[in-house]
């Protein structure tokens, strides 16, 4: 399992790029971690992996699911901060994660399925404040999260 | 008669208006408690959802209207952004209804509903003819830009680059417990606080942009609660009143409801220096924030420009601004949309 460490937002930024290339076309990106902790920091930085500006990425809180279909490939943004798990299936989300484009999925831990063949992170604070811990995470741990 | 729908998101909405633009109906699902099936905060996101409310909505609109759907002699929906099932359903609804009564159609953009709603008139009133060039404010849980209206024409003249005001609001009051929605009470137990007590910085791009970023203040005031909270002080959540408040948090809470208001009177400030303009519209959810309502009227006053402050019933997503857009472009004579026009979950402006 392999793990970063980035110091400031644009190191953030610079990681969500790096990851970007390693995903498949219609791959998908799960992140978990606390509120303000710099999930869609990250999510700025794989957009900008894919061609898209990233200060055009904006927290899919409310909307729940932002599309930039000028990316190639195209992304997905998909936030469940205000949903359940069990309302997720409402959302379609499902479909979405099989549908085309990268899919990036923030508070993914609502996710009550597993999801097997996404790449998992989670984001957390470290003592000094600007600093944060990017962790993959196993295969399994979302479903085992759920249990 | 103007028949308005709105699906873009959470609620199912419909309302009618008259043609001098009085709401004569205004109905947003979640008044009417049509269904809450896990109890809570249910985003009604589902076009299934959406679908089981509008007989209801619709009926209830028509009902407080004293009108029939025959009377009805323009329709319009919105086309977006939003999620793309929950905008299919408001905008094919739409649509079959216009058909159906063979009258004009309109597809509105969500923002060009929300940008022209300071313009609806109080209950009972006609709405007002909005001015040739003006500048809007939208502020809500899922958007905070600035817009300059000329002419019909509209820009986008700053934006949010991560976080929506609003959204930080629910995600600090949620992180001190307090019932949804976080934001009106964050604003009620922030006037109990001193902002001067816990300071927040209003956040700048070095670049000299005028957009917005609230996520840099969200993590800010996070971390200042997590602190507090090291020291013993909690937040006995809940609907508290402000007297059962831990006062060092209501000038924390005090404190950053000013660096969020404050950002968007820089932002102001420095988009009438570089471009002049007479006229402000507010709207959006966030335009009942107690301080930004307080401050944009002093600041407005100060430099002579007339400003217009949506009403507390059309501030939040509802369907009046939608008829209410429509309206206004019927009576300019620009050409209604053809029935093809298409939901879109992206749209710009």
């Amino acid at each position: 399992m392999r793990r970063w460490s980035t110091r400031g937002a644009e190191e953030t930024r610079a990681l969500g790029e790096e990851l970007a290339r390693e995903l498949t076309p219609d791959g998908i990106l799960l992140l978990s971690g606390d509120l303000g902790v710099g999930k869609t920091v990250l999510v700025q930085g794989v957009a900008r992996g894919l061609g898209i500006d990233p200060r055009a990425v904006q927290s899919p809180s409310y909307t729940l699911i932002a599309r930039y279909e000028s990316g190639s490939p195209p992304l997905v943004h998909i936030d469940l901060y205000r949903l359940e798990p069990e309302e997720t299936y409402a959302l379609g989300l499902e479909e979405e994660l099989a549908g085309p484009g990268v899919k990036v999925v923030e508070w993914a831990e609502r996710i009550p399925m597993p999801v097997p063949s996404a790449l998992h992170l989670s984001i957390r604070r470290t003592d000094r404040s600007d600093e944060r811990e990017i962790l993959e995470a196993g295969p399994s741990s979302i479903s085992d999260e759920e249990d | 008669m103007v028949l308005g729908i709105e699906t873009s998101c959470d609620d199912t909405a419909c309302a009618v208006l008259d043609g001098t633009g009085n709401v004569l109906a205004s109905v947003v699902s979640s008044q009417l408690k049509v269904h809450r099936p896990y109890g809570g905060v249910v985003p009604e996101i589902a076009s299934r959802e959406h679908l089981r409310n509008w007989l209801p909505v619709e009926g209830e609109a028509l009902r407080v209207a004293g009108v029939e759907l025959r009377d009805i002699e323009l329709v319009a929906a919105t086309r977006g952004p939003g999620l793309i099932g929950a905008l299919l359903v408001g905008l094919s609804l739409g649509k079959s209804i216009a058909y159906g009564l063979g009258v004009p159609f309109y597809a509105v953009h969500h923002l060009e509903g929300h940008l022209y709603s300071p313009y609806l008139g109080a209950a009972g009133e006609p709405a007002t003819i909005p001015p040739e060039s003006f500048v809007g404010l939208v502020v809500s849980g899922g958007h905070t830009s600035v817009y300059r209206v000329e002419g019909g024409r509209i820009s986008t003249a700053a934006e949010t680059r991560d976080d929506a005001m609003g959204e930080v609001f629910d995600k600090v009051g949620k992180r001190l417990g307090l019932p949804y929605p976080q934001g009106p009470v964050v604003d009620r137990l922030a006037e109990a606080g001193d902002a001067d007590a816990h300071p927040f910085s209003v956040a700048k791009f070095s670049d000299g942009s005028v957009d917005f970023s609230y996520s840099g203040l969200k993590s800010q005031a996070l971390l200042a609660i997590e602190a507090l909270e090291r020291r013993g002080v909690h937040s006995p959540g809940g609907n508290v009143d402000a007297g059962d408040f831990p006062p060092e948090l209501a000038d924390l809470l005090a404190g950053f409801r000013a660096a969020a208001v404050g950002q968007i009177l820089d932002r102001l400030e420095r988009l009438l220096e570089s471009g002049p303009f007479e006229h402000l519209a507010v709207s959006g959810g966030v335009a009942a924030n107690r301080l930004l309502r307080r401050r944009l009227a002093e600041w407005s006053a100060e430099r002579g420009l007339d400003l217009a402050l949506s009403s507390l019933v059309y501030s939040g997503d509802n369907a009046a601004m939608i008829a209410h857009a429509a309206l206004r472009r019927h009576r300019l004579g620009l050409e209604d949309d053809p029935l093809e026009a298409e939901a879109a979950s992206r749209l710009a402006i």
